[in-house]
């Protein structure tokens, strides 16, 4: 097990550097900088502005002094937020993407096993129906039409609750729904398919030729092996959760880190870019290398096998 | 009763405790954030993004101007009606070749910590401005002082700028050649004082809420980034403000912007999506504030490459312009159009109408296909434009607008979008033939007809030369009198239009949402609204 967790790590260390270098480059290959905008710059201001940032040095050399910053734990001054250390904005932002990515993956989780099921139990009939369509639209319509929808209707039609920023848990409520949508969808299909599984095992026969309670029966012997693929799917889903809402903290105008990706990269402002893509990719790599040591504790042959 | 039934009773009972305290705390969330603004003294704006910076040196965004002015007054300021007043300086004189001005500053004035401030802090601020180290990206905005951009080019030291202070209530400016638009220039946030006693002891930091210190209305109480930006009323000010605090939300999101003033969470935002702009004409008139902006919106012709070197081909492109059928059919959006390249709501200025426009249609157009033949194109071989602009649905739209109105001349346009950064970006070097370009300026027309002298630098995209124009815009410059400066510049505007370096289209609209109850709002030029001048009724 040690040395299976030990390559594990050196493999998710060498992917998270991997991501580092090719963001890096990247980044510099795209077109413009970090301080074009409609305004003139004089030739003489844009030096005083490169030689600021250490951009007047060749990339090579940008690349080091990068890494050996990260390798102290630190992520830089960000080019246009220029009040803030990007780890400031990181600390500032990422409590807010992630309360909202807990709440939708509770909501999604939730929602998901509780309309599966019961979505499971009734295979065929009009419910059955009903609650797979609903899912099956919830998985196609994507986040950047259904949260503008929310607001509409929650929040400027009824009054009900925020139309976005923050305040207070209720602010929160909106952006997580319509970030677990997707997801309540996808669970719902899965716990669904895995109840009308479970439920022709023979065991399942067996407990109800004896009389067993309904309820006693779903509790105890089939929620437990209908819910393992969710187990497994709950993995990718939280990374996916806690690092997805760049588009609802947009609508939502919620101050997580998801919003600082998008205009970053438009403002072609590299440390701040890199400082998000390093938690996040974080974020993604470390819940795989959780789903991946689950897996292993669960399943022998994949200790053995590496 | 069985122990089963007796445990799911105990149950049911805590369910429905669970329940009401899950109410009682959600209810008392829903008052606490109704509570937590007192009517009348605080007011929650919407500001169309995150500003980048505080830094009055460090600043490059209007949204952030818009917050700056809040928090400090220069020589000169703003009136309630966007006109141009004194400020912390009380009178000035200038000399009669117009390159010495003296202002004379107001007594006992004091930062917003109690310390008093001296025209010492605009010596340093004038100076770190200049100072390469600051890598001020605005700094060109003073290089009208002498030697401004050869301190800040680092050819001279600090010290040779043009500013001096003889006493702590007298400020000497000296400039480079006569600039009669200094009073308007000085509006900017890079001409505002900086508390030197506060850098110099906190360096960079001293933008940060705890070491803040400033000289207008408000001081900056919080900043939580992209959350808000919180300003109190300065206790050391004159006079207090009726508002006392002000929150600015970072709303970029247009849709957001509209959802939260509708839900009543904001008291004025700066715009909204153009497609809600009627119905915001017939439900929303008492919130509704619609104005133009000092700006001009242009086509630009690359005239370092064939063929649009020739100014026939510039002409006849110009000639099926129609900025009216552009903003009021099309766009829709409240933009203005626009037939010359300085605004006509620039003041003591007699704009120039683009020449083609004394023509109709019908003359424009033959005109137009002649000297496109004249210039060697037919049927046979037509004219081939990419015309460029940038990522958006309005853009877009204005694009295939003009390509609509070139194709009666056989033109054949193609369109390349781009967003913001790059396509400027490549106008700057010159990597395009005819794109969209835009200006928001100042109130003076030597600040529009600047970006079509040659020296001007990569700002003149098209890379317009013409020895005429730029002799005439020479001369105006040595002008110190206002009224023969402005004489000079028109003659200048006349040779440049003739010659279809640019072909104006339009000034931006803006369309604000307010707050019925909020008094002392005024549609201004320059679109500015300082806090101070506004009372919100209960």
């Amino acid at each position: 097990m040690t040395r299976y967790l030990s390559i594990r790590l050196l493999l998710t260390l060498i992917t998270f550097w991997v991501i580092v270098t090719a963001v890096f480059f990247l980044l510099r290959l795209a077109p413009g900088g970090p301080f074009d905008g409609e305004r003139r710059l004089p030739p003489e201001v844009e030096q005083n502005l490169r030689a600021a940032y250490n951009l007047d040095q060749p990339l090579p050399r940008q690349y080091l002094n990068y890494l050996l910053m990260l390798g102290h734990g630190d992520l830089g001054p960000s080019f246009k937020q220029k009040d803030f250390s990007v780890a400031e904005l990181v600390i500032s932002g990422l409590p807010v993407s992630l309360t909202v990515g807990v709440m939708a993956l509770v909501m999604a989780l939730t929602g998901g096993i509780v309309l599966g099921t019961w979505a499971g139990l009734n295979t065929g009939t009009k419910t059955d129906l009903l609650i797979m369509g609903t899912a099956n639209i919830g998985l196609a319509v994507p986040a950047i039409v259904v949260a503008p929808l929310l607001a509409l209707i929650f929040a400027v039609w009824l009054g009900w609750l925020p139309a976005g920023g923050t305040g207070g848990p209720l602010h929160f409520l909106l952006p997580a729904t319509a970030l677990s949508l997707p997801f309540i969808a996808a669970i719902a299909r899965l716990t669904r398919g895995s109840v009308a599984e479970t439920l022709q095992e023979p065991h399942i026969t067996t407990a109800m030729s004896k009389g067993l309670p309904r309820q006693r029966i779903i509790r105890r012997h089939v929620l437990p092996i209908a819910l393992l693929p969710v187990l497994s799917y709950t993995g990718p889903a939280a990374a996916a959760l806690l690092t997805g809402s760049v588009v609802v903290e947009q609508i939502f105008e919620l101050p997580g880190i998801g919003r600082y990706f998008v205009q970053a990269a438009l403002n072609r402002d590299y440390t701040l870019v890199m400082g998000v893509v390093i938690v996040y990719a974080a974020f993604i790599l470390l819940f795989n290398l959780l789903v991946d040591v689950c897996y292993a504790r669960l399943d022998p042959r994949i200790r053995l096998r590496s | 009763m069985s122990p089963s039934r007796k445990r799911v009773d105990c149950n049911r009972t805590s369910l429905r405790q669970r329940a009401v305290a899950l109410a009682i705390v959600i209810f008392s969330l829903c008052a606490s954030a109704a509570s937590v603004a007192q009517p009348g003294t605080v007011l929650r704006l919407g500001n169309p993004g995150e500003p980048q910076t505080l830094d009055p040196h460090r600043y490059n965004l209007r949204l952030e101007e818009t917050l700056l002015t809040d928090l400090f007054i220069g020589l000169t300021t703003f009136a309630a009606d966007g006109s141009t007043i004194p400020g912390v300086a009380s009178s000035w004189q200038v000399s009669d070749d117009g390159l010495r001005w003296t202002f004379n500053l107001r007594p006992d004035l004091t930062w917003s910590d109690g310390q008093p401030l001296t025209a010492d802090d605009f010596v340093f601020a004038y100076q770190r401005l200049q100072a390469p180290a600051t890598a001020a990206s605005l700094a060109y905005f003073m290089y009208p002082l002498k030697n401004a951009a050869a301190v800040n080019a680092g050819k001279m030291p600090v010290e040779a700028l043009g500013v001096s202070a003889p006493d702590s209530r007298t400020l000497i400016l000296e400039l480079e050649q006569p600039y009669p638009h200094l009073l308007e220039r000085l509006l900017y946030p890079t001409a505002y004082p900086l508390p030197k006693h506060a850098i110099e002891t906190h360096g960079d930091s001293w933008v940060k809420a705890e070491n803040w210190v400033s000289n207008g209305a408000y001081r900056l109480q919080e900043w939580r980034p992209q959350a808000y930006v919180h300003l109190v009323a300065n206790a050391h000010f004159n006079p207090a403000p009726a508002i006392t605090e002000v929150f600015y939300y970072p709303l970029a999101n247009e849709q957001t912007a509209y959802n939260r003033y509708r839900a009543g969470e904001v008291d004025a935002i700066a715009t909204f999506p153009s497609g809600e702009l009627d119905y915001a004409r017939r439900e929303l008139t008492a919130d509704l504030r619609t104005s133009v902006q000092l700006s001009i919106m242009y086509l630009v012709f690359n005239s370092r490459v064939e063929p649009f070197s020739d100014a026939r081909v510039r002409e006849a492109l110009a000639m099926m312009m129609q900025p009216e059928v552009l903003t009021d059919k099309v766009q829709r959006s409240g933009n203005v159009a626009s037939r010359s390249f300085v605004p006509a709501m620039v003041s003591d200025y007699q704009s120039v109408p683009g020449p083609q426009y004394q023509l109709d249609l019908a003359e424009r157009l033959s005109r137009g296909k002649a000297l496109l033949a004249e210039a060697g194109f037919s049927p046979d071989r037509p004219l081939e434009i990419t015309l460029r602009y940038i990522s958006g649905a309005e853009a877009k739209r204005t694009a295939l607008t003009i390509a609509a109105f070139w194709k009666p001349l056989g033109v054949k346009t193609q369109l390349h979008q781009a967003e913001l950064k790059v396509h400027f970006a490549d106008l700057r070097q010159g990597d395009f033939q005819v794109a969209q370009a835009g200006w928001i300026g100042e109130n003076n027309a030597e600040h529009y007809l600047s970006l079509l002298v040659s020296d001007t630098g990569d700002v003149n995209y098209g890379g317009f030369a013409d020895d005429q124009f730029d002799a005439m815009m020479a001369s105006a410059r040595q002008e110190a009198d206002l009224d023969e400066r402005n004489r000079l510049l028109r003659v200048a505007d006349e040779r440049a239009v003739g010659l279809y370096p640019v072909v104006p289209m339009y000034s931006l609209g803006v369309r604000r949402l307010v707050n019925p109850k909020l008094r002392g709002w005024n549609n201004t030029p320059r679109d500015v609204h300082p806090v101070r001048f506004l009372s919100l009724e209960p």
